[in-house]
């Protein structure tokens, strides 16, 4: 170890609260970096997964253009082939079959245009959240016909509770009058507003009968172990899809397509995020230059005195430099530790934010988050710290190269 | 009641004027309002055959048809066997549909008047507010041109302040001898939606009348709905009662 290192050293520890002040200030801002950054990711992982669980999946496998048009006649005329890609492929949790068809739903006392969904209710439930979400009544079971799941808010407005009919009329495949009766045995509550308020979910094959489907079915939907799998997942299932469908009627489309706008939301967050972030290091540059600032002109007497024996400003700007450098690390390690701790805490127990439950539910976020540690989350903060409190140390250090000894030495 | 008599003394005032004056120039309003009488009879019985194209796909359906006046009509599919029975009654502006399977009227709630009818280009409000063009738009000649030897009128309807409407233009083309030709449909920027065009004029029903109609929409060729009369009578008057939701769910005729 050279002098000047030691000298740096020692110097750190000859006022050790002063030091210790600077050193937390760096580590606790570190610690809120790396807390809210693993927060905000955690929370789009979150968020994302509980989206994709409600109806949409991770992935989907449609017919060209269904996504835009939603056109009945679009549709996967074998959905069994496509599950048995999927069977094949690896990190597919589970998958399901849907057909969607615009409707018009009426009770006795009113009438609305609505989605009617059909559903393979044993494969459903592996997938979404549908079976979890009844809230009154019972889930679909294999053999129901003429059975259907309303949202809470649709039965509300329909006017309709357990075991009440529901005419639906609509247009079949083939363009012909689609008409069932068919019977309420569950209400379901997603959180999803919209969602409860214009959907109904019926058996699938009940679905086929009425609108005259023949075994088709508009969307095969999957779900992935981990949300960080399912680009390559995409590109496995697209690959063996377009080996068994040559006429490239099929498309597959992960969570991002089907989801375009929770896709801008995360995109907006972020955006607010960054400058909230920007705000806090500014923050912190600025006090981390303060107390360097004042420890310099604390320590003017001590400089006249180095220089006075002989010190060269060029090494007294390099001594600064190692003791803020120094004091930097030390509280940039103890913070990315405190903050990895913290983080990791609440990532085990969740964090719970009920007061907001009424905000958060339309988004459909669950009520218990969890920040999740990454690598990014973890050195983004610091490694943006180290780079200020480099910036901010320099001011003092070339400062004090045009000290006068003589005059420095006068002062107090 | 009083004031549109009044409305009428004054137009048939100003027709004479017109008349009087100029030898050809047709005032528009009147022009519409003949067009739709005269299309539309005091009341009609019709057989129409439904052709819904689309480039890889065509399904086609007859119905049976009775109207009366601008208000009031009821249409029932007579084939394909799957759909026969399904009916729909218009009254006024407010439209029902009948469906024997389930054996239920339901009555359309306003959310739905903008999907399509029965699965065609038409859309539900295309029926209900059918007599629109003559209570809430305004009309200006925009020109003329000829069509097998005849006059016709091309003319520019804009809708009045206020008035509940669908479109933000259309533009009609009438016929002298109160043929409509076609009437385009355009949207609030005057961009055209939707195109119906009126084909194959011969004697239907005691006068000259198209005996196809055509809607489509306007970016797209290859896809629309034809309407093809098989029969069509023309009739001083039929029964209030046709018009009901009981004759709808039990049809006597």
């Amino acid at each position: 170890m050279s002098v000047d290192v030691k000298m740096a050293w020692r110097n750190i520890w000859r006022n050790p609260r002063r030091s210790i002040l600077t050193m937390t200030a760096i580590a606790f801002a570190c610690l809120l970096l790396v807390f809210m950054l693993s927060f905000q990711f955690g929370s789009y992982d979150t968020m994302i997964n509980s989206a994709v669980k409600i109806h949409t999946g991770h992935l989907q496998v449609q017919a060209e253009g269904y996504q835009d048009k939603r056109s009945m006649r679009l549709v996967v005329p074998d959905p069994n082939a496509i599950g048995s890609i999927l069977d094949e492929t690896s990190g597919i949790e589970a998958y399901t079959f849907r057909a969607n068809a615009f409707s018009l739903v009426s009770s006795k006392e009113r009438t609305y245009g609505i989605m009617v969904i059909g559903v393979d209710p044993i494969r459903e439930a592996n997938v979404s959240t549908l079976k979890k979400v009844i809230r009154q009544g019972s889930y679909l079971s294999a053999e129901d016909m003429d059975q259907a799941l309303v949202g809470e808010l649709l039965a509300k407005n329909l006017q309709v509770g357990l075991g009440d009919e529901l005419v639906v009329l609509g247009q079949g495949r083939d363009g012909s009058v689609a008409a069932t009766v068919v019977q309420v045995k569950g209400i379901y509550n997603s959180g999803m507003d919209e969602f409860d308020r214009s959907s109904i979910h019926i058996p699938l094959k009940h679905f086929q009968d009425v609108y005259d489907m023949r075994g088709s079915v508009h969307e095969v939907v999957a779900l992935g172990t981990s949300l960080g799998k399912i680009p390559a997942i995409k590109r496995a299932v697209a690959g063996a899809v377009e080996d068994q469908d040559p006429k490239h009627n099929l498309v597959v489309l992960d969570w991002m397509d089907l989801m375009p706008g929770l896709v801008e939301g995360i995109q907006l967050d972020l955006v607010s995020g960054l400058i909230l972030y920007v705000i806090l290091i500014v923050v912190v540059a600025f006090s981390i230059l303060n107390t360097f600032l004042m420890a310099v002109f604390e320590r003017r007497k001590e400089f006249g005195v180095l220089m006075a024996v002989g010190t060269t400003p060029g090494r007294l700007t390099k001594i600064l430099l190692l003791e803020s450098i120094t004091m930097t690390i030390v509280g940039i390690v103890f913070g990315m530790i405190a903050g990895s701790l913290v983080t990791w805490y609440f990532q085990v127990n969740g964090i719970s934010i009920e007061g907001t439950s009424e905000v958060v539910r339309q988004f459909g976020i669950p009520e218990r988050m969890f920040p999740q540690l990454s690598f990014l989350s973890v050195s983004i903060g610091p490694i943006l710290v180290l780079f200020i409190t480099s910036l901010a140390a320099l001011y003092p250090a070339l400062k004090v190269r045009r000290l006068r000894p003589v005059e420095a030495l006068a002062s107090v | 009641m009083k004031k549109s008599t009044i409305f009428m003394t004054c137009l048939t005032v100003s027709i004479v004027i017109t008349l009087g004056t100029t030898a050809f120039a047709q005032d528009p309003e009147a022009l519409v309002r003949a067009a739709f009488d005269y299309y539309r009879g005091k009341a009609s019985v019709a057989t129409v055959k439904m052709t819904v194209h689309r480039p890889d796909w065509e399904r086609v359906s007859t119905m049976k048809a009775w109207t009366k006046g601008q208000e009031d009509g009821i249409f029932r599919i007579v084939s394909p066997p799957k759909d026969a029975g399904n009916g729909t009654l218009k009254r006024g502006r407010e439209m029902w549909t009948f469906n024997p399977k389930v054996n239920r009227v339901i009555k359309l709630p306003p959310s739905m008047m903008s999907q399509s009818w029965m699965g065609s280009d038409f859309s539900n409000n295309d029926l209900a507010k059918s007599d629109s063009l003559l209570k809430d738009y305004s009309h200006t000649l925009a020109g003329t041109e000829t069509h097998e030897g005849k006059t016709v009128y091309i003319i520019k309807s804009m809708p009045n302040p206020d008035a509940p409407v669908v479109w933000g233009m259309q533009t009609l083309k009438i016929r002298e001898d109160h043929i409509f030709l076609s009437e385009v449909f355009h949207d609030e920027d005057l961009k055209p939606v939707k195109i119906m065009t009126a084909h194959d004029i011969r004697m239907l029903g005691g006068k000259l009348f198209p005996m196809v109609w055509r809607m489509r929409k306007a970016d797209v060729e290859d896809e629309y709905t034809e309407l093809t009369y098989s029969e069509l009578t023309f009739k001083e008057d039929l029964p209030d009662n046709l018009f009901t939701l009981s004759n709808l769910r039990n049809p006597r005729r």
